[in-house]
């Protein structure tokens, strides 16, 4: 299936699934094409950054509405998806230029369902807590393993983009009809869909599940219980108000004499601080891989191709998918991968890379260094997957991307994988 | 002015401290709410205080490191909280908070200290005591901080618009729940007894460590009676369904695992969960479920003759009012096995080995501990435990059946037995501090090796250590120990216990750890081995419990299990790797101490982990 064909230069006439990886920075903007009897199909899965590539999110929004603008200069997109609400995979959405973009479907993972009230839960502590943290890592009130400015980008990386979603939800041109998906509807273990704006297409849904255990993924308990101590109506800390009344205190002076055995010393007493305090850090990270537990897993079958985009799907999503036999059969059948949440390590299990992806499966990763994640992508990772395939393209390293592959232009690398 | 006194008065008759101290403490968890009953009298072993209070092993320390300020510590010994036997339960008075702090830990403690036989002890090289501090901090988590040597409990305000049973906004105490002190006190009382299971080196080690703290809790709370009888009366369910003793774990605020793990004793219990469950509190709520099922077997077995009694034969109780006899009867019979099943729980620790339990083990040691105890199981204890566990799917490794023979320790082959005759200090040691009326505090050091250098050798004497050290590396063969390298000797101390039938049991407990270095796929944790042994009050070798390292000279078979314990190892650490949302945010110098830096049980029980 995976034969190595050189391809031409000019159109050529070997009907093939076009993929094209943009160049956002630290984010995904992927747009699928593929040749059908009425007209070329097109799928976007997410646009969006946080740290800008070779060009400005707005400079890649002109560069896919002008991929997918027909020769009568109507722009037609079949199905935009969006796969999770991290702003690195909506923000580009935000631009006025959608509304004229006529689009047939848009998917969404059940998560962001507007009147769902399990969604709405989820919906509603992730933004409290990414709004509370914002707040506290502003005051530089916070430590741990993770520094304030890392607190703070990962708070603004999960707190809504308003207009972006806006746009999600009730723009483009068309009147699109939106689909709020989820693994498991109806008790399946993986559930199969079609579209009808892509006919003899087949789509499996691998994630976001709705089993309990997942979904604790996406409200952590250690959000919970953080909550609780912030105060709902201004989002700081609740004013910790001494929990006796004052005549109970002895100063401490008066304390070490009279009570010299049982002393706290000063490296004592602010060890007990630190264990208690430190959590925003591990409540972020925590809310990080919340939200990126909400992402869609999709694998879209077009001919005898499957292509796998995860998303930024978390542990809990691939464990579920892995252990299940029917989409494990579906991940190992995969053509085409798209690495999960720009090469971090959570997003691609060891079980997945090691013993279910194919050898000489396509591979794209759209990733760049950011401070605040040092191990992203992760360099054993990168490294395993180079050993599995040399069709590997990375967007932070243009340079290595194998041209006998793929193509690479100014903002962009192309894969065109035969559909016969 | 002296006022003359008769010389009997200067006798020991007369100058004999009473042996218990009354206390009071709330029975139920007052965040759940005020129930009338909810104040209940306890009483623990009377020792000299000082303000705090501060006994010999437990020093309740009221300093608050978010307010930066101490609360005024209470005089237990002042005559009026005497004579009505301890304060008054009451939220506002610090003083009561730290009266009920100290009332359950040095309960928790007795319960430890007559199960196996000997004192537990705190004292370490930094510390004299264990510290509790009733409110630590502003926080909703409680927890036991290994490096302080101390119980931290943290107060927190009642949400505003969800205050439950709160006022809204009311300060919530964690030290005023009975479960979770004895919970964290069992904790410290785990770590002191092997702080090596502070290591996770494998899914069941921090499971377990949680498991173990929520049945002691629960189990102590079974055991008082008052509180059952006034709880078996007001619920009025059938008293032979096991929803009844639910209903009183939750409605007593079985806080740590907000009723879990008896949920999921009523469940159908599920062979796979032990199999798939990942989660340390949930996989902990396996053991508890399986050992509460086996609890839950052998009431309604003390039971069926009161039932049938009462309802001659028949089984149908009255739906309104329980005869108050019954119910008397009833609740004696449940808090007696309830005790009943604590010991046993408890006994079974010193049949662990060192390092890298897992809940099979646990079984094993369970049934082995007991065997040798009570070797005719005339209350079915063991036939229920194993059946329970049986059911959870929890199967020990390297047992050919789960008949009780084969999950007997191993005893051990041809082992000279152990120079105890040149031992007779550490003997005569054991007997005075577990005699009643011959203790000295001051005097007594602890048995084993001070947990919070990982690496220390136990504090007994040198002449000793050099006997063990000796003896081990002789037979390290036998005792599936590396010879060429360093044993440590973690810990040896007498055990005295009392089997129903009266008679007493002297045993000698030994423990020798080893390790050796390991890569980063280990994430900062060595892998060890280590082996207890159980010896007879003659030197004879009983039981010889080993977790064996990879390095030779081992048979075949033991170097298959050794080789299984360090893949357990490496797939715990991808495990907690694929799951930690923190790896992507550390650098490669925090990768290299990455399961270090899970270790804590702040993180555990801020539902970090």
């Amino acid at each position: 299936m995976c034969a190595a064909t050189k391809k031409k230069k000019k159109t050529t006439t070997t009907k093939a699934v076009t993929i094209t990886m943009y160049d956002v920075g630290f984010g995904d903007c992927f747009l699928v094409r593929f040749p059908a009897p009425a007209g070329e199909k097109r799928i976007l899965f997410d646009c969006g950054s946080i740290k800008a590539g070779t060009a400005t999110i707005d400079d890649v929004v002109s560069s896919v509405i002008s991929d997918v603008t027909d020769a009568d200069g109507n722009a037609k997109i079949d199905v935009v998806v969006a796969t999770h609400r991290h702003k690195d995979h909506v923000s580009g959405f935000d631009n006025e230029a959608w509304a004229a973009v006529e689009v047939g479907e848009v998917w969404m993972p059940w998560t962001e369902h507007p009147t769902d009230p399990k969604a709405r839960n989820i919906r509603d502590r992730m933004n409290s807590l990414a709004l509370h943290l914002q707040t506290l890592a502003g005051t530089g009130g916070v430590q741990g393993p993770l520094t304030p400015a890392a607190i703070s980008e990962i708070a603004l990386n999960a707190l809504s983009n308003e207009a972006a979603m806006r746009t999600l939800h009730r723009g483009f041109a068309g009147n699109p009809r939106r689909r709020f998906l989820a693994a498991n509807n109806k008790g399946e273990s993986m559930a199969t869909i079609t579209s009808d704006v892509l006919p003899s297409v087949t789509i499996n849904v691998l994630g976001p599940s709705r089993d309990e255990e997942v979904i604790k993924d996406m409200d952590p308990p250690v959000g919970q219980s953080y909550l609780r101590l912030v105060d709902d109506t201004t989002g700081n800390m609740r004013a910790t108000l001494p929990p006796f009344d004052n005549d109970w205190t002895i100063d401490s002076g008066e304390y070490a004499i009279s009570f010299p055995e049982i002393v706290v010393n000063d490296a004592d007493a602010a060890a007990i601080r630190r264990s208690a305090e430190g959590l925003e850090g591990i409540v972020a990270a925590a809310i990080d891989k919340a939200v990126n537990g909400t992402s869609l897993m999709i694998v879209l079958h077009i001919g005898k191709l499957s292509l796998l985009f995860p998303g930024d799907a978390q542990w809990g999503t691939w464990n579920a998918a892995l252990e299940n036999p029917d989409a494990r059969d579906v991940l190992s059948e995969a053509t085409f991968c798209k690495l999960g949440h720009h090469g971090s390590h959570n997003a691609s299990p060891v079980d997945f890379v090691e013993h279910v992806l194919q050898k000489s499966a396509w591979v794209m990763v759209s990733t760049r260094h950011v401070d605040q994640w040092p191990n992203i992508p992760r360099t054993p990772l990168m490294t395993a997957l180079a050993a599995k395939t040399d069709k590997l393209a990375r967007s932070d390293k243009p340079q290595t991307v194998p041209v006998k592959w793929f193509k690479s232009a100014k903002g962009r690398t192309t894969a065109e994988i035969p559909l016969t | 002015m002296k006022s003359v006194r008769a010389k009997k008065e200067k006798s020991q008759y007369a100058q004999a401290q009473p042996q218990r101290r009354p206390l009071r403490i709330f029975a139920t968890d007052p965040m759940l709410g005020r129930t009338a009953g909810n104040r209940i009298a306890v009483s623990v072993d009377n020792e000299r205080l000082s303000p705090g209070p501060c006994g010999s092993r437990i020093s309740v320390i009221d300093y608050d490191a978010t307010q930066r300020r101490y609360y005024t510590p209470v005089d237990l010994d002042d005559p009026a909280i005497l004579m009505t036997g301890g304060l008054e339960p009451t939220e506002s008075d610090p003083r009561f908070h730290q009266q009920m702090a100290y009332a359950v830990a040095m309960k928790t403690l007795e319960n430890f200290d007559r199960a196996l036989g000997r004192r537990l002890q705190f004292r370490g090289k930094r510390h004299r005591a264990l510290r509790i501090f009733p409110h630590a901090f502003y926080g909703a988590n409680a927890f036991y901080d290994d490096g302080l040597r101390a119980l931290l409990f943290g107060y927190f305000s009642a949400d505003r618009s969800d205050p439950g049973p709160n006022l809204p906004g009311q300060t919530v105490f964690t030290c005023l729940s009975h479960d979770i002190i004895a919970h964290e006190m069992t904790h410290a009382a785990v770590d002191r007894m092997r702080p090596l299971f502070r290591e996770p080196s494998n899914i069941d080690v921090l499971a377990f460590h949680e498991g173990f703290s929520d049945i002691v809790a629960l189990f102590q709370h079974f055991s008082l009676v008052d509180l059952l009888r006034d709880e078996i009366q007001r619920t009025r369910t059938g008293i032979s369904q096991p929803t009844m003793l639910v209903q009183l774990a939750r409605q007593f605020g079985y806080a740590t695992g907000s009723g879990r793990a008896l949920r999921s004793a009523l469940d159908v219990p599920d062979a796979k969960l032990y199999s798939t469950v990942t989660e340390t509190h949930q996989r902990g709520s396996i053991l508890v479920a399986a050992v509460f099922d086996a609890f839950f077997k052998i009431y309604q077995k003390r039971i069926r003759d009161l039932i049938r009694i009462a309802t001659g034969g028949t089984g149908n109780l009255p739906d309104a009012d329980l005869h108050p006899d019954l119910v008397r009867r009833v609740a004696n019979e449940a808090a007696t096995t309830a005790q009943y099943i604590l010991n046993m729980c408890i006994r079974a620790f010193e049949y662990l080995p060192p390092v890298d339990v897992t809940f099979g083990d646990y079984l094993r040691a369970l049934v082995t501990a007991d065997y040798e105890l009570v070797p005719d199981d005339e209350l079915g204890q063991r036939a229920a435990m194993i059946e329970a566990f049986r059911m959870r799917g929890i199967y020990p490794d390297e047992v050919t059946s789960l008949a009780e023979e084969s999950l007997l320790w191993e005893s051990p082959g041809d082992l000279p037995a152990v120079p105890v005759e040149q031992l007779p200090q550490m003997l005569m040691q054991g007997v005075r501090s577990f005699s009643r009326n011959t203790t000295r505090p001051d005097e007594e050091t602890p048995q084993e090796a001070d947990g919070q250098d990982e690496n220390s050798e136990a504090d007994i004497s040198g002449q000793t250590s050099a006997v063990l050290q000796q003896y081990a590396t002789a037979n390290a063969g036998a005792l599936f120990l590396d010879p060429g390298r360093k044993i440590s000797v973690r810990g040896f101390h007498p055990v005295f216990r009392v089997a129903p039938n009266g008679q007493l049991h002297v045993e000698l407990v030994a423990q020798f750890a080893q390790l050796r270095e390991t890569d980063d796929s280990f994430g900062g944790l060595p892998f060890r081995g280590g082996t207890t042994l159980i010896v007879a009050a003659d030197g004879r070798v009983r039981y010889v419990i080993a977790k064996p390292l990879d390095t030779p000279p081992i048979s075949d078979s033991r170097l298959r299990q050794a080789r299984t314990r360090l893949e357990r190892q490496k797939q715990f650490v991808a495990l907690c790797d694929a799951a930690d949302p923190v790896l992507s945010f550390t650098d490669d110098a925090a990768q290299a101490s990455r399961m270090r830096a899970r270790m804590g049980f702040a993180m555990l029980h801020a539902g970090v982990y």
